[in-house]
């Protein structure tokens, strides 16, 4: 207990200690490896309190009185939180140019590490709330100290007004539950959960980026610098299922089936929709922005199946999925780091992220490009890395549903499992474009044909992220136990170093590594004693330009081709002639959001012109405002006289 | 380990490593016959192999080690995915498990290691293909995970030995659930050996090409390897086929037998297939492979509708 203590407190200080010599101006080294240090200590703390099962600090009360604890769960999110935040801390040192917007930017790291902390570690509403705000803010702040253009101001704009009313949920539930004393005490049942469900869903659904409430997401992430990226699609978004979590799970009674449906069919949603406008995007950050929202829909499908199998009382099944949710949520944490970090290596290395402007970067930058290609790798859940691990977790979780006892449940379970295959599949058709735009093929710019690779602090950083993702591709079995028992129904799972799952061929992740591993050399050793010759790639015979090779939209054309009724592209071409002879061709090709020119934009419109007849009561009159007040006093006075008013 | 496994094992192996090209050979030589031509032998594939394996390779230029590696990826994939197929209802613990879901995860690996190398040659035909190749991929998966759902429902296990079992059973024939799973099943085993109408294996015509058009530029053994590994993919998904959808009741030997009979009715039936259906338009696969996913939702249903155990 003491151990934990310590170890929090430590880190606690580090963190604080680096931000404060940001502010105080020390170099970025100075004030950044502290933070770093802080935050890999916190995730001891977080890993001893996980793995011990002892609980540290406060437990969770309804009073509004500050207090800090850690419990399993918690510190599982530590660890979370540490995955991502030392090695983007590290990376920063070197990303960032020292100087004041350097320096203010380390301090907001710093900042919001703390945050991150504080609100994984807030155990009561008041601190809950506060922190949740901060952790919406802070990084907004960020955005706005690296970049002032119009553009990224917009984004800002967008991002907190959408979370910020999706955010009252989150109040509202909180609120409502502190009320009845459901922290820390009996959890809230009756008619009330369902609308403390509800508001939770969308309050934390919105900040989660679950679709259709994820329309900030694509838009602030990539404005953000790469570290800071980094933390808010590893662990910000995580954050708010952490929140959900605690409220479906813990302070609420089960409300019934439909929370678990429900959450079911928004990661369905998120995951199809998530991959598949990241597919059709042409800058890489926004790419992986897009692909977050897949992530964290497959999350919520194995939340949500958890959920359901709660209610149907299959509780080891309830166990697994949830352990598969959280699994998922740290995999996707260390893999999508990874490739945030690593387009930010290659912006510093190239300038743009244009995905048809990038190409051949494996060969000037060999360890940016090799972890970064590892974490595409386990991002598009292939064996034997980390990624493949939670998505078969899910998968079984889904198909055992699908083969339960009830046909409505069963047909959810079935309809879901379809979807997330087919994102799986999709998320691999990404990542293939992916690595073959950005790393592999002719630079298709000078910039990428003279890349040098990035420094060393950056590239230690990539490094450890894609060493964990193997570590939890190999080694899955150490920790899936304990995950499991932090589920609702606490049930106990043999421990291997594999996935040993009832029901299923089981996973032993040890074994098909080791041997996928030696089956590869061995085959790659044979074919490579014989004498090759180079040769151009053939074409028919011609050379082929670089103009001419193949793009991002290229690439995705099929799938863009089928789906057309559903992405509903959009082309315009238009030919300049003059006396019969073509002399410029204009090409503009799009896909767009759907879900911000059918839904965002016709609300917000909607919204704009019920403000615009609002107005019309602000008239200016000093009489107005008096008869405004009088006939509010009037209507008070009739409440009260009906005794309407408590 | 008994006698059987120690059986089960050597036709997993073997079988898996020698009968795939013998199921190409078999296809394009009825096919042949069923078009009025005489064709080539059986064992051609063998020796296009051979011929393969003695040849120096070629790597364009620029490539890197994406395109050297991605044959012994794909074969390693493939070759792994042999260790789990249970044979004749049983299969040796190699240690690798048997779950239906890690096969799938192999498959697909094989899929992302060619696909790559397409883009490290940078050619157009490659990619054009490649593209073509994973996007049927995303409905061939959605389809797959909802047949062996089907395939898992007697025993609620995605293990293979037990959905091999399952379909021992001579109740589940009696099932409508059995019979949507049985047909949707032959769409995948289309998709994913890249036979006609979804894909025609025979031709070399780059616009046309689906699954060969990533191999253009191989030469050697890395191209012998990714022959290979397409023979052997014939050979997972039929042998699955008459593991987890064709009754084999009876004791081993004759499960044996009825796995013979069943890969070579099955290769008959795709060389016929070949034979009289025309390449559909590549755009038209989805639509096919979508009707598959409504007739398993429809199975499905059926289980509950007092069709089920």
């Amino acid at each position: 207990m003491a151990v934990a203590e310590a170890l929090a407190a430590a880190g606690l200080v580090a963190i604080l200690a680096g931000a404060v010599g940001a502010a105080m101006g020390c170099s970025l080294r100075a004030s950044l490896t502290p933070q770093s240090a802080g935050a890999a200590l916190l995730g001891l703390a977080g890993l001893w309190v996980l793995v011990s099962g002892e609980r540290v600090g406060a437990g969770f009360h309804s009073v509004l009185r500050p207090a800090f604890g850690i419990d399993p769960l918690s510190g599982f999110f530590l660890v979370l939180i540490a995955a991502v935040g030392a090695p983007a801390a590290v990376f920063a040192r070197d990303a960032l140019t020292d100087g004041a917007q350097g320096r203010s930017l380390a301090l907001a790291t710093g900042f919001f590490l703390l945050v991150l902390v504080g609100f994984v570690c807030a155990r009561d509403p008041s601190t809950l709330l506060g922190l949740w705000e901060l952790m919406t803010l802070v990084p907004a702040g960020a955005i706005l100290v690296a970049r002032q253009d119009r553009e990224a101001r917009h984004g800002v704009f967008v991002y907190l007004a959408i979370t910020h009313i999706g955010g009252a949920g989150v109040w509202v539930a909180v609120l409502v539950l502190a009320g009845h004393g459901a922290l820390g005490g009996h959890a809230l049942g009756g008619g009330m959960a369902v609308f403390v469900a509800c508001m939770s869903l969308l309050g934390f659904c919105t900040k989660a980026g679950l679709m259709p409430l994820h329309s900030w997401l694509p838009r602030a992430h990539p404005l953000a610098p790469a570290h800071i990226s980094a933390l808010m699609s590893g662990v910000m978004i995580k954050l708010a299922l952490y929140g959900l979590v605690r409220v479906l799970f813990d302070w609420l009674a089960p409300p019934g089936l439909w929370v678990g449906i429900v959450l079911i069919a928004t990661g369905w949603l998120s995951c199809l929709g998530g991959v598949l406008y990241a597919l059709m995007q042409h800058d890489l950050k926004r790419l992986l922005a897009f692909h977050s929202i897949e992530n964290v829909g497959i999350v919520a499908l194995g939340l949500g199946a958890s959920l359901v199998f709660r209610d149907v009382g299959e509780s080891t099944w309830s166990a697994i999925a949830f352990a598969a949710a959280l699994l998922h949520a740290l995999n996707h944490a260390l893999f999508k780091g990874l490739l945030f970090l690593g387009a930010g290596a290659f912006a510093k290395a190239v300038g743009g992220l244009e995905l048809d402007r990038l190409g051949g970067l494996l060969r000037r930058m060999p360890w940016t490009g090799a972890t970064f290609a590892l974490g595409a790798i386990a991002i598009s859940g292939l064996p034997p890395l980390n990624g493949f691990v939670s998505e078969w977790l899910t998968l079984q979780s889904l198909l055992h549903l699908g083969v339960g006892p009830h046909l409505g449940v069963s047909m959810v379970g079935a309809l879901a499992t379809a979807g997330l295959a087919a994102s799986a599949a999709l998320a691999v058709y990404c990542f293939v474009k992916v690595i073959g735009l950005v790393l592999l093929g002719l630079p298709r710019r000078e910039e990428c044909a003279e890349a040098r690779e990035v420094p060393i602090g950056m590239r230690a950083s990539m490094a450890f992220l894609a060493a964990a993702c193997v570590l939890l591709g190999v080694l899955p079995g150490l920790l899936i136990p304990a995950l499991a028992s932090l589920g609702p129904e606490h049930a106990t799972l043999g421990s291997s170093p594999g996935v040993n799952v009832p029901g299923t061929g089981s996973l032993p992740t040890l074994s098909i590594t080791v041997v996928l591993t030696l089956l590869v050399a061995l085959l790659a050793r044979l074919a490579g004693v014989r004498r090759t010759a180079v040769s151009p790639t053939w074409i028919c015979g011609q050379l082929t330009p670089a103009g001419l090779a193949w793009t991002s939209a290229g690439f995705t054309k099929p799938l863009r081709l089928v789906l057309g009724g559903l992405l509903r592209p959009r082309r315009d071409a238009r030919v300049l002639a003059s006396a019969g002879v073509t002399q410029a061709v204009a090409y503009r090709a799009e896909v767009p959001h759907l879900f911000d020119t059918l839904l965002y934009e016709p609300l917000s419109r909607r919204a704009l012109r019920a403000a615009a007849v609002a107005r019309r009561l602000q008239s200016g009159s000093l009489r107005a405002y008096l008869g405004y007040l009088l006939a509010l006093l009037a209507l008070l006075l009739a409440l009260a006289r009906l005794e309407l008013l408590g | 380990m008994n006698v059987q496994n120690v059986i089960a094992g050597v036709v997993q192996v073997a079988g898996g490593v020698l009968g795939g090209p013998a199921i190409m050979g078999l296809i394009q030589h009825l096919k042949a016959r069923m078009q009025g031509r005489r064709g080539p032998s059986i064992l051609q594939p063998y020796r296009e192999l051979a011929r393969l394996w003695g040849k120096s390779g070629v790597m364009p230029e620029p490539h890197t080690v994406v395109y050297a590696v991605a044959p012994a990826v794909s074969a390693g994939g493939t070759l792994m995915a042999l260790a789990l197929l249970p044979v004749a209802g049983r299969a040796p613990d190699w240690g690798l498990g048997h779950d239906a879901l890690v096969l799938v995860g192999l498959l697909a690996l094989g899929r992302f290691a060619v696909t790559l190398a397409a883009w490290d040659t940078g050619g157009a035909f490659s990619l054009m293909s490649a593209a073509r190749e994973l996007m049927f991929s995303v409905f061939v998966e959605g389809l797959l995970l909802l047949v062996l759902l089907l395939l898992a429902l007697p025993l609620q296990s995605t293990d293979l030995i037990s959905m091999s079992h399952a379909a021992s059973l001579s109740w589940v024939w009696l099932r409508p659930a059995h019979w949507a799973a049985a047909l949707a099943f032959c769409l995948v085993i289309l998709a994913e050996t890249g036979r006609q109408p979804v894909d025609n294996p025979d031709t070399h015509l780059e616009l046309t090409m689906v699954h060969e058009g990533p191999l253009l530029e191989y030469a050697g053994r890395d191209l012998a390897y990714l022959q290979w590994a397409a023979a052997a993919r014939h050979w997972i998904v039929l042998v699955l086929a008459c593991q987890l959808v064709i009754p084999h009741p009876g004791p081993f030997a004759a499960q044996l037998a009825v796995l013979a009979g069943g890969l070579i009715a099955l290769s008959v039936a795709l060389a016929l297939c070949e034979t009289v259906q025309a390449k559909m338009r590549v755009l038209r696969v989805p639509q096919l492979l979508g009707l598959g996913c409504a007739l398993c939702l429809l199975g499905l249903a059926s289980w509950f509708g007092g069709g089920g155990g």
